[in-house]
């Protein structure tokens, strides 16, 4: 026997394909947008934890702006410090120089680097040959090892200042920049390429697979020298790895006492990132809030609109000795089958639609989790119930003699 | 109804074999005799000075197994009365006992009875457009609680209908539309079929082909009809023939 609410649904192709699709679109935003605003968020925390550490030492007082902040204010000595001092709680400190660049269109937190801390920072297998630090099938033309300043130069405690003209020689060293491979397919860049950034041409001496700390790396004291106003004794952050078994939280106790300055577990800078950006999610939130409450009003219209014009179909169930509560699930299996096929719609749109953002936006990431899908699903099918009550309601109110006699 | 058949309703009754007049002191051998006994009806429409007094203290009596037809002109209140005794609408006042028990006033008690008691075919057929004529038997029996079974494919066959089960109403003709919403109103087995100027839309051929079938369904199955027409040649194929004016029976024995 057909089901009578699909054959009524089916009856009508047009008006409930149309249907489906408003209450797909609706689906669609909640599920896209929500993802794009959380992934792209996430998609920085997830690299920034990539890095094998389990502390960041920041400038004090930075506190939740540290997801953000670039620049020289924390002293390199603070990782000399802990290795010195706490020994047993510290197996490696590094210090890491954060400078917004701008590439491929997009601002980029790019990593000042030492060589040697590669794969701490990146997460990366260890080095084989020298100097080549990640470049198993050697297809780095070098990977950061100019040097802006030279050894004697840099073991120097003070301030530089190189001249302009001998900053802009052709192929000075140091000005090099390892990218990761959604920044080289957002812009099109290759090995060898000249870059123009942050007021300097540099070369692209690498490209690395996404998923590190960031997108770009560039040699920390070229770093220091070219954004620090030429001082190479100060970094923006200190990466601290701990010896395995320490406890964290007696060790950060422990490290506070020696160094003035803010130490957070590295788990904390996702939230960091919320407090400071999660805005976005409440605007992002509200948004969708409106296009899902569009969408299941379209489907009350509807739902409403089908009731009026088969009043005299529900006439005839009523005069069967159908109940209220058998019209009522009519009614709301309607509804509750065409929002099924519009949330089925919509988590399909989604994944086409994320599709089309990363393809024309490589850098953006849209995160589309089983949670969301059943966020959606659940949001889809309150909707339904809700948006079905008061059509099921004036359906149950059909006078039997009154339809079937004004017919 | 012999001494032997009264007495075989009074045990089925004393079992408590679905019947509701087991719990009636109400009930009388004259309700047993009898499927339906409407007393004193009366309703009205409207308000105030439109308000229209359509069944003004009607009696009707329709012993089981029996074709009755109920005849009168236009607007002397037919429709009215089989709404009432249909229960699709409820009475002003009066009382109509169904099945030997009395019927209350409640709308679920009503929905209860149209599903298990009464069969209704109407004027237009009223049949569901979007449903095949096989699915519109087969939801006005889930309505009911029950299945399609052979009952119902042999009312298909009964009524010569057999070979549009599986058409709309659009791609069926007339005759065959309301010979459909007969079987879907049959196809439940209600003690009562009650029809509302069931040849109202047809032409003399399907008329008769169609009164025809109501004659056999009651000679054969003891099926009780009660029919409403305008039409004397419709009326006259049923055992007796009461006729409305102004909400009342005025002629025959009601």
């Amino acid at each position: 026997m057909a089901y009578l609410p699909l054959a009524n649904l089916m009856h009508h192709k047009l008006r409930s394909a149309l249907s489906a699709v408003g209450i797909g679109i609706g689906i669609c935003m909640l599920i896209t947008l929500s993802g794009l605003a959380r992934g792209s968020l996430f998609e920085v925390a997830e690299r920034l934890e990539s890095v094998d550490a389990d502390l960041i030492v920041s400038p004090r007082g930075w506190g939740e702006n540290t997801a953000d902040k670039s620049g020289s204010a924390l002293p390199d000595k603070y990782a000399q410090v802990m290795l010195q001092r706490h020994g047993d709680l510290v197996a490696k400190a590094v210090c890491v120089f954060v400078w917004p660049m701008k590439l491929a269109g997009q601002d980029h937190r790019a990593a000042g680097v030492d060589a040697a801390d590669w794969p701490m920072l990146t997460g990366h297998p260890h080095p084989t040959p020298p100097g080549r630090l990640y470049d198993p099938e050697g297809r780095f033309a070098r990977w950061l090892e100019g040097q802006l300043l030279a050894p004697a130069d840099a073991n120097d405690d003070e301030v530089f200042d190189i001249p302009a003209a001998e900053l802009a020689r052709p192929g000075r060293d140091g000005l090099e920049l390892v990218i990761d491979s959604r920044l080289a397919g957002a812009g099109g860049f290759r090995v060898g390429q000249k870059v123009r950034s942050a007021g300097h041409d540099w070369t692209i001496v690498g490209i690395v697979p996404a998923g590190g700390m960031t997108r770009v790396f560039l040699p920390r004291r070229t770093a220091q020298y070219l954004f620090g106003c030429g001082d190479i004794t100060k970094s923006t952050m200190i990466f601290v790895k701990l010896r395995p078994g320490v406890d964290l939280g007696p060790a950060v106790r422990k490290l506070r006492a020696t160094v003035p300055h803010d130490i957070v577990p590295l788990t904390r800078y996702r939230g960091m990132l919320l407090e400071k950006f999660g805005i976005l999610f409440t605007y992002v939130d509200m948004v969708n809030s409106i296009a899902l409450g569009i969408a299941f009003l379209f489907i009350m219209i509807t739902l409403y609109t089908m009731v009026l014009q088969r009043t005299r179909e529900i006439a005839i169930l009523k005069s069967c000795g159908a109940s209220d509560a058998f019209i009522l699930r009519q009614v709301l299996a309607e509804s509750a089958l065409l929002t099924g096929a519009g949330t089925a719609v919509g988590i399909a749109l989604s994944f086409a639609a994320a599709a089309a953002i990363e393809a024309v936006r490589p850098l953006l990431t849209v995160s589309i989790t089983w949670k969301w899908i059943a966020v959606a699903v659940a949001a889809a099918a309150a909707g339904a119930i809700v948006s079905g009550l008061y059509p099921a309601w004036r359906a149950v109110r059909v006078d039997v003699v009154e339809a079937l006699t004004l017919e | 109804m012999s001494g032997a058949q009264r007495g075989s309703l009074w045990i089925l009754r004393a079992t408590g074999y679905g019947l509701r007049a087991t719990k009636s002191r109400t009930s009388t051998i004259a309700d047993l005799d009898h499927i339906l006994t409407a007393t004193g009806l009366h309703k009205s429409f409207g308000r105030g000075p439109a308000r229209v007094h359509v069944l003004r203290g009607l009696d009707l009596a329709v012993r089981r197994g029996e074709f009755l037809a109920v005849m009168g002109p236009s607007g002397c209140g037919k429709s009215t009365l089989l709404h009432v005794l249909g229960l699709m609408t409820s009475p002003d006042a009066g009382r109509i006992v169904l099945n030997g028990g009395p019927v209350g006033r409640r709308p679920a008690e009503w929905n209860a009875l149209r599903r298990t008691q009464i069969g209704f075919v109407f004027q237009r057929f009223n049949l569901l457009g979007e449903l095949t004529a096989a699915d519109n038997v087969a939801v006005s029996l889930r309505v009911r609680g029950l299945r399609a079974d052979g009952h119902a494919r042999d009312l298909f066959e009964a009524l010569g209908v057999a070979h549009v089960a599986r058409r709309k109403p659009s791609q069926m003709s007339i005759g065959e539309q309301q010979r459909v919403a007969v079987v879907r109103a049959l196809a439940h087995r209600p003690r009562l079929l009650l029809a509302d100027e069931p040849t109202g839309n047809l032409d003399s051929a399907s008329s008769d082909d169609l009164l025809e079938q109501f004659r056999l369904v009651n000679r054969r199955d003891g099926q009780t009809i009660v029919m409403i027409t305008h039409s004397a040649d419709a009326a006259g194929r049923a055992d007796r023939v009461v006729h409305m004016k102004d909400g009342r029976i005025v002629d025959g024995q009601p």
